[in-house]
């Protein structure tokens, strides 16, 4: 459980309707005015200072952890030099939008639409990146073939080296980057760097101040000793580097917060924060810090890690649905010599997550052959809860899949995870690990209606028309995203972290321009389960059942299943033809065939800044817009409708055996080379793991995976809410199986009485 | 409406129960469900294989689809999407609706559908329970399949009640790390009459099997009205006193089963019955714990 404190901090974020702040956009605005004809990385540098040094601060109420992007909890922040149009189109209907909304008031509307649009206007990064696409890359694009991500915001998905932050302290990063530009003078990247840690002491020093000053006028004794300490821990670590659990995170929270204001971008993740926070952690419990204060502490960077929100675009809302601002961690793995990597702080974290169950941050566990059995159970224990964290990644493919890709061993067995389930080596990797999403289920409809008139058309006719389309469109999307990279150099770099990334300082380059010791562009192959149904049924239909020409069957889905016969052959295709996510190798070969030549498309291509493409394949929330411009599918699926969830999941409703068939059929893929990585959701009843038993069940399932060589799964729990969906769309749910002793049966077949009754004994459990 | 039809299949020797003496394994088995991911069935994660056909006739039967030893055709309405007119044609029915409930496998055919989860298995200690119907009306069939599963070194297990011919039971309870024993009603007479076992013959398969050494787990499944009485579990324990058994399984009944009734036209008594309140299954595990029993509610 959590004490009061925790409780009253988690309440006070979600009380008021999230707003925009205008700061950011206003402060970057005014100084980038004043810096014209100087280089982007120092005109960057002064533009992000300039807000450090003016930005409203607060200390909240209860904090103990001081640090706020902005004055009001969970406001949304405006970077106009990104793309200023869409910020100005949706204006009127942040407030209202479906996904992710925001109130903005009409005098902020107005500054919005007579200071800052007008200036931004043909100088933004959008302006740059449109006036680069060819037509070509433009109408793939149009008919979203392919998507090109981050051309309108920060580019983040990274995760800065936090033991060179933590063992160095700014102070003596500050001495050391002085120096270098010191013996580099013409080099914009060291001064930007000099300009930025400047800047970062000088706004933990306003914490400093104001907690001093809050002390004096706050009237509670109790608060104003805890304000003073925050006043004292600011003072030091301003500098210094922190020698224990709360100093270093005061000083991991400044630096994450101020990170912010220099690129407003989603996904500056937090890395293996059990193994970087360790020793700190440890320092503290030797000077006999009570296990309490520590947990309430720990629990007090969880609730904040909330406050952060990112404000996207209604199309990009869409794709990452729930403004996840992505402070990602993982926990447990291997150390660099490659044994098991979990300790205290490992199980501290899980706890800690517990009693806080809270979004961010979104915590994962990484598993291996060495995992202690204790903290398996802990996190089957955490699984259990059904709030789908901690995700798990499988330790016994990632680290092959990398050193697939040319990094070191023990760089690879430091990965972690950016965003949602993008595989990155943290501090020494810039990956623009979402930069495209490619829809392989589109590119399969356009082959088919191509060939509607083909009267001698053949199923390996098609097959092969679909590989040469994917090849295609794989070399328009990498040139797309490369398009996008030097948009980004050109307009958005960030000095400040890539000073925390590893060979940056060496090679007095910033990561845009190819500074990081990796370099990939990551690019999602979307659509699998569909695809692999789409062709077991088209074959099975038309090729060797014949029952109907090619020509009639295009024509059945043009029609989107239309009348009775449609229906009839709506059903046959859904429901008589083998579906991938069943252990069945026919059609599981189809998807694992077409997701590996797209992997090998792929990693042909190289970006600008010398790294290579590396496939991944998951959709977040993409797996409905992506959906939305497909048209009816021989698998049955009515134009319009979503994909498969995940990225490898099955389509809804169709995995008919059960999980360990879901992952039997998941193995098939090559999950090796998804190495910019995967997402795989299972749906789970609780009560089917209960009590010591089912937890040992549940964490031995763990250990199958892991042999099984998946990357990753995400266990969703069936709460009374989705069961009652259940009851409105069978169909979505035909493969949901109750299981009692001695006994089978889905759920849909039951009774309405019997499911309302599973139904209530569901909402009880939870 | 729910409609129901027998189609005259193949017919097999394991249609009836099977008798003594050494005949040859059946070259099939027929199984009306393989039901992977199991958890509650034995240890660790298993698949289930349920074998079809059941000489006696619980009314509280959760699984009525076994009874029968023939393959039944069935119409779910719940997938019928109604046709002008129905084929009753399995192979042709869009929908899948109409489903052949009984196949007959072979050997490799159904071990090769086992070997699909061995990961499951070997990382959890789990393997294969034979649940049914009643596993010793294809006993001959189960024995060589138990060999085989134990060959690959996989946990085996059977669901039983042990109304059956005793040597083919000892020979299969040879090959099983577990047995899971059904124990009902304990008055014979009553017994005979409600599910038309022949009680005497099960107990004392019951202590012959753990007389050879084979692991048994007593499973009691608690039945309103039927077995879920005091005097009724006295008498179970009474009986169980003379064994030295560490753990006993309660089962409390459910109404899961109440729908098939209605898919296979059969008559379903218990239609009203409410499933015990959990003080009451906690009152009955008290009794067991007493003792000295574990108790595993659930399986
Ligand atoms: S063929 Fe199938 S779907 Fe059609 S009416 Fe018969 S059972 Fe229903």
């Amino acid at each position: 459980m959590s004490t009061p404190r925790i409780e009253r901090l988690k309440a006070d974020l979600f009380k008021d309707k999230r707003e925009i702040s205008l700061e950011r956009a206003l402060l970057y605005t005014e100084s980038h005015k004043q810096t014209e004809g100087q280089h982007t990385l120092v005109r960057r540098a002064l533009a992000t200072a300039h807000i450090l040094d003016n930005v409203a601060i607060s200390i909240r109420s209860d904090e103990l952890i001081a640090g706020n992007r902005t004055v009001k909890p969970r406001a949304g922040i405006m970077s106009p030099e990104m793309d200023p149009y869409w910020l100005d189109k949706e204006l009127d209907i942040f407030d209202t939008r479906p996904q992710d909304q925001f109130h903005i008031s009409e005098e902020d509307k107005k500054i919005y639409r007579e200071e800052l649009l007008p200036y931004w206007t043909k100088r933004s990064m959008k302006d740059f990146i449109n006036s680069q696409f060819p037509e070509e890359i433009k109408a793939a694009t149009a008919q979203k073939i392919f998507s090109v991500n981050q051309t309108d915001k920060g580019q983040g998905h990274i995760i800065i080296d936090f033991e060179r932050l933590l063992g160095n302290g700014l102070g003596a990063l500050l001495d050391e980057l002085k120096d270098h530009s010191v013996k580099n003078p013409d080099n914009a990247f060291f001064s930007a760097v000099v300009i930025l840690l400047e800047a970062s002491i000088r706004h933990i020093r306003r914490y400093e101040t104001l907690a001093r000053e809050m002390a004096k006028t706050c009237g509670d004794d109790g608060r104003a000793k805890e304000l003073l300490q925050i006043a004292a821990l600011s003072a030091k670590i301003a500098t210094e580097k922190p020698e224990d659990f709360f100093e270093a995170i005061q000083l991991f929270w400044y630096m994450n917060v101020i990170l912010q204001y220099e690129s407003n971008a989603s996904s500056l993740s937090l890395g293996r924060f059990d193994q970087y926070m360790l020793p700190f952690y440890r320092a503290s419990v030797a000077k006999g810090e009570s296990p309490e204060a520590l947990k309430e502490y720990l629990e007090s960077l969880w609730v904040k890690t909330n406050d952060v929100v990112l404000l996207r675009s209604t199309g990009s809302a869409k794709f990452f649905a729930g403004f996840p601002t992505g402070y990602t961690i993982l926990l447990g793995g291997l150390t660099a010599n490659g044994r098991s990597a979990v300790n205290e702080l490992s199980t501290l974290c899980l706890d800690a997550y517990q009693s806080i169950r809270l979004p961010q941050p979104n915590l994962g566990v990484r598993v291996n052959e060495l995992i202690d059995r204790e903290f398996l159970r802990k996190t089957a224990e955490t699984v259990r809860m059904g709030t789908g964290i901690p995700q798990i990644f499988n330790d016994e493919v990632v680290v092959p899949a990398f050193l697939n890709r040319g990094v070191s061993l023990e760089d690879a067995r430091d990965y972690s995870v950016v965003g949602c389930v993008e595989l990155s080596i943290p501090g020494k990797t810039y990956g623009l690990h979402d930069i495209a999403m490619f829809n392989l289920l589109k590119v399969m409809e356009l082959v088919l209606d191509r060939n509607k008139d083909n009267t001698e058309v053949t199923f390996e006719q098609l097959l092969s028309e679909i590989r040469q389309d994917i090849r295609h469109y794989v070399k328009l999307m990498a040139e797309g995203s490369n398009i996008c990279d030097i948009g980004h150099r050109d307009w958005a770099p960030v000095p400040l972290l890539s000073s925390f990334i590893s060979d940056c300082i060496d090679n007095g380059k910033d990561i845009t321009y190819g500074g990081a010791r990796y370099n990939f562009s990551g690019v999602q192959g979307i659509g699998i389960a569909n695809l692999s149904d789409s062709l077991a049924s088209l074959k099975a239909f038309v090729f060797d059942e014949k029952r109907a020409t090619f020509k009639e069957f295009i024509e059945v889905l043009e029609s989107n299943f239309e009348g009775e016969k449609g229906e009839q052959i709506r059903a046959r295709l859904m429901n008589r033809y083998d579906k991938y996510g069943n252990d069945i190798d026919g059609v599981d070969t189809y998807g694992s065939d077409i997701l590996r030549f797209y992997c090998k498309e792929v990693e042909q291509y190289a970006n600008p800044r010398g790294g290579i493409f590396t496939p991944g394949s998951y959709t977040v929330s993409a797996h409905v817009p992506l959906g939305a411009v497909v048209g009816a599918t021989p698998d049955g699926r009515h134009s319009g409708d979503q994909l498969a969830d995940g990225g490898l999941s099955p389509m809804v409703g169709k995995d008919q055996k059960g999980p360990t068939a879901v992952l039997k059929s998941v193995s098939k893929l090559d999950n090796y080379l998804l190495s910019n990585g995967s997402l795989l959701n299972v749906k789970f009843t609780p009560s089917t793991l209960e009590g010591e038993q089912g937890l040992n069940k549940l964490a031995d399932f763990l250990r199958a995976f892991m042999k099984l060589k998946l990357q990753h799964i995400q266990f969703n729990v069936l709460n009374a809410d989705t069961l009652r969906e259940a009851q409105q769309r069978p169909e979505d749910f035909a493969g949901l199986v109750v299981r009692v002793a001695g006994y089978s049966a889905f759920f849909v077949e039951l009774s309405k009485e019997i499911q309302d009754d599973i139904i209530r004994r569901t909402a009880h459990e939870l | 409406m729910t409609s129901f039809a027998e189609r005259p299949m193949s017919s097999k020797p394991n249609d009836c129960l099977e008798g003594g003496g050494d005949g040859a394994a059946p070259s099939t088995g027929r199984v009306f469900n393989i039901q992977r991911y199991s958890l509650n069935d034995g240890e660790g994660i298993r698949t289930v294989v349920f074998l079809k056909g059941c000489p006696l006739s619980c009314p509280w039967c959760s699984n009525p689809e076994s009874r029968s030893s023939k393959p039944q055709v069935i119409r779910r309405e719940t997938k019928c999407i109604h046709c002008e007119v129905c084929s009753w044609d399995v192979a042709e029915c869009p929908s899948g609706a109409l489903e052949l409930v009984g196949t007959d496998m072979t050997m490799d055919e159904l071990l090769k559908e086992i070997e699909k989860d061995d990961v499951f298995y070997r990382s959890s200690g789990g393997g294969v329970t034979l649940s049914g119907g009643e596993v010793l009306t294809q006993a001959r069939f189960a024995i060589e399949l138990l060999k085989r599963l134990k060959r690959l070194g996989y946990n085996t297990a059977i669901e039983t009640t042990g109304h059956g011919n005793t040597a083919l039971l000892m020979e299969m309870g040879k090959y099983c790390d577990e047995v899971l024993y059904d124990l009902k009603i304990m008055d014979p007479e009553t017994a005979k009459k409600t599910t038309g076992i022949n009680l005497q013959r099960s107990l004392d398969n019951f202590r012959g099997l753990i007389a050879q050494g084979t692991h048994v787990v007593p499973r009691i499944p608690l039945i309103p009205g039927y077995t879920m009485h005091a005097a009724n579990i006295q008498a179970i324990l009474d009986y169980l006193s003379e064994f030295d058994l560490k753990e006993v399984h309660l089962l409390p009944f459910h109404q899961f089963g109440a729908n098939k009734y209605e898919t296979f036209e059969m008559e379903y008594e218990l239609k009203d019955v409410p499933v015990p309140t959990d003080n009451e299954v906690e009152a009955i595990k008290a009794l067991v714990e007493a003792r000295g029993y574990k108790v595993n509610v659930g399986g």
